[in-house]
């Protein structure tokens, strides 16, 4: 019984998840799709073709693509150092430092987006694409420094130390050691540094202004302009790398995080 | 063979008030094998950490030879440490973990199989080159940790308690492993250990380590049947104690007069200690014998431990023969043999 009810929310959740997509898919697909229609009479992927090959949709693809694998490096740059510490050593006023982390995912982006605008007016990031990727940074990193630093808090720099003494330099450590072991959590923070990245539109818009087309902001120019096809091809454009990069790295965020788990000390 | 000096060791971490190593000097000779001994929080996985150089002591200086460590990064000091836990990396199997420091030293393909193989005979498992670690049980993981040790060929070896979470069996035999391979390498190694069984089984020398200092330092046999001192007689499972003043060869006690093997020292107060296994229970009075009353006795298996009120003493007595079993309240007789008696500084 209790099995039955749990596949039935499985069916609703997957239908909520899915439903969206499935009619972006019936409006890009088809062409004279009106009303009363239950399913497209007239099938076809020129519409899709077509939004595929604007130059600016590409140009905006890019863009977007872009702007999330520099963002993802960054942050992990950033964000790496933070988490180590916040994870593995115990200091003073930790809980605070974990909630001015936690601070821009509560505050309205509209007033630091708006702050920073006149800031970054002022050293000429404004309307730049790297200025872009760094008012990114606001809200991807925390969920980078929180993802990272719960595997610190649960990883063993015995093996670390195993390695140093065995002949191995710092840097080395670290890429034959350390990051195959985390490299689980590594993945998770990506994923989630790039995501956050490529469907942000208020802080690309206001810091952005107008000049940095990324597809979010294509995206609303588009739903704006009324045109349902255009919207749902877009909207399909928009989404498809997502569920690509998701089921590339689900056994990821499906196992444990931390390699070795067993290699835990209190 | 590499001789360790460490001289004058001080470490206090901020956490702990009183400081893990208080001026700790210790002097380990090429190829030996000293056990360093003490309680768990005595500093001894400290010492290990500074020689290997993941930790920096707060002063003093550690050599190997006549050349100070100090400021030699631990990659490059040839120092290696093995764990409670064998840490072999989870995400490469038994050849790679054991060929890892030859790898980043760019030894050849064919050299480290060859290498590989060797090591894996030589700590007896071979042919699991292809396995990964969690195939392997905790004392098989720690054979490959002990081969990847090895194989790098160290300056020195230094073991953090590596067989204390194994079951007592597979203790036994990879100490003797360790032994043998130890002597065979004569490979300098100081192994740390809470588990005096395992410092007596496997040192050539132990120190006892209290309140961050070498408290006593001896071959085992030495320091397990005459410590040094009070404390470390403690340490070494001794309980019986007896006060008094010498007079030539008489100890005289509270108890009454004892007989030692005095050499003739002029007259002076001293402790004596005697093991609980000299220590003889007679049902009748005899010579250097003092009464008491049986107040336990407690059957081991190996040996019967008695506890005998002396005054207001607890003796306790190990016996590994059948004795008279008087029953619990009996009057009963404690002999002191005069030669197994043996002063120690308090």
């Amino acid at each position: 019984m209790r099995r039955f009810v749990w596949n039935i929310f499985l069916v609703l959740a997957g239908l909520l998840l899915f439903a969206p997509v499935v009619i972006f898919g019936l409006y890009g697909f088809s062409t004279r799709y009106f009303y009363p229609q239950l399913i497209p009479s007239y099938w076809s992927a020129t519409a899709f073709l077509r939004q595929l090959t604007d130059v600016r949709t590409r140009q905006a693809l890019i863009l977007s693509l872009e702007i999330g694998t520099v963002v993802s490096c960054l942050s992990l740059l950033v964000g790496y150092p933070a988490a180590r510490t916040l994870g593995m050593r115990p200091f003073r006023g930790k809980s605070v430092v974990y909630m001015l982390l936690f601070v821009p995912t509560v505050v309205p982006p509209v007033a630091t987006g708006i702050g920073l605008n006149i800031l970054f007016l002022r050293t000429g990031l404004a309307g730049t694409v790297l200025g872009v990727a760094l008012v990114h940074l606001i809200p991807v990193l925390p969920y980078v420094v929180f993802t990272l630093s719960s595997v610190f808090a649960r990883y063993d720099p015995h093996y670390e130390y195993q390695a140093l003494v065995l002949g191995a330099s710092r840097v080395q450590v670290f890429w034959t050691v350390t990051l195959p072991l985390i490299f689980p959590g590594i993945v998770v923070a990506t994923l989630f540094a790039f995501l956050i990245s490529w469907s942000q539109y208020l802080l690309t818009f206001l810091i952005g202004g107008g000049q940095v087309l990324t597809l979010p902001i294509l995206l609303f120019s588009t739903v704006a302009g009324g045109n349902p096809q255009a919207t749902a091809v877009l909207s399909l454009i928009f989404v498809t790398p997502v569920v690509v990069i998701l089921i590339a790295t689900s056994r990821y965020l499906a196992t444990d995080r931390v390699h070795g788990e067993s290699g835990i000390t209190l | 063979m590499t001789r360790i000096v460490l001289d004058r060791l001080h470490k206090a971490f901020a956490t702990q008030a009183a400081p893990v190593l208080a001026g700790l000097s210790l002097d380990v000779h090429p190829g030996e094998l000293v056990a360093l001994l003490g309680p768990s929080g005595s500093g001894k996985s400290t010492v290990l950490k500074i020689i290997a150089g993941i930790e920096q002591p707060d002063s003093g200086d550690v050599r190997f030879g006549a050349q100070s460590l100090l400021h030699v990064p631990p990659h490059q000091r040839g120092a290696v440490l093995m764990f409670q836990k064998a840490y072999l990396f989870p995400f490469l199997n038994v050849a790679d973990n054991i060929g890892f420091g030859l790898k980043l030293r760019g030894a050849s393909k064919q050299q480290m199989r060859s290498e590989v193989g060797r090591m894996l005979e030589l700590v007896e498992m071979p042919g699991i080159e292809r396995k990964f670690p969690g195939q392997l049980s905790g004392g098989q993981q720690q054979r490959v940790a002990l081969a990847r040790a090895l194989v790098v060929e160290p300056h020195v070896l230094l073991l953090d308690e590596p067989l204390s979470s194994l079951d007592t069996a597979i203790r036994h035999t990879l100490q003797e492993t360790i032994r043998r391979i130890q002597r065979e390498l004569g490979i300098t190694t100081l192994l740390v250990t809470h588990d005096l069984q395992e410092a007596i089984a496997m040192s050539d020398r132990t120190a006892l380590l209290l309140d961050g200092m070498i408290e006593a330092i001896d071959r085992p046999e030495t320091l397990f049947q005459r410590p040094p001192t009070q404390t470390a007689a403690r340490f070494m499972g001794i309980s019986t104690f007896v006060t008094g003043r010498v007079e030539g060869a008489q100890l005289l006690a509270p108890w009454g007069a004892l007989q030692v093997a005095g050499d003739g020292e002029p007259s002076h107060a001293a402790t004596f200690a005697i093991r609980p296994e000299h220590l003889r229970l007679l049902d009748a009075s005899a010579p250097n014998a003092v009464p008491g009353a049986l107040q336990d006795v407690a059957y081991n298996g190996e040996f019967t431990l008695y506890h005998v009120a002396i005054g207001a003493d607890d003796v306790r007595i190990k016996a590994y023969q059948t004795v008279p079993q008087p029953p619990v309240g009996a009057l009963v007789y404690v002999q002191f043999p005069p030669e197994h008696l043996f002063e120690v500084l308090v």
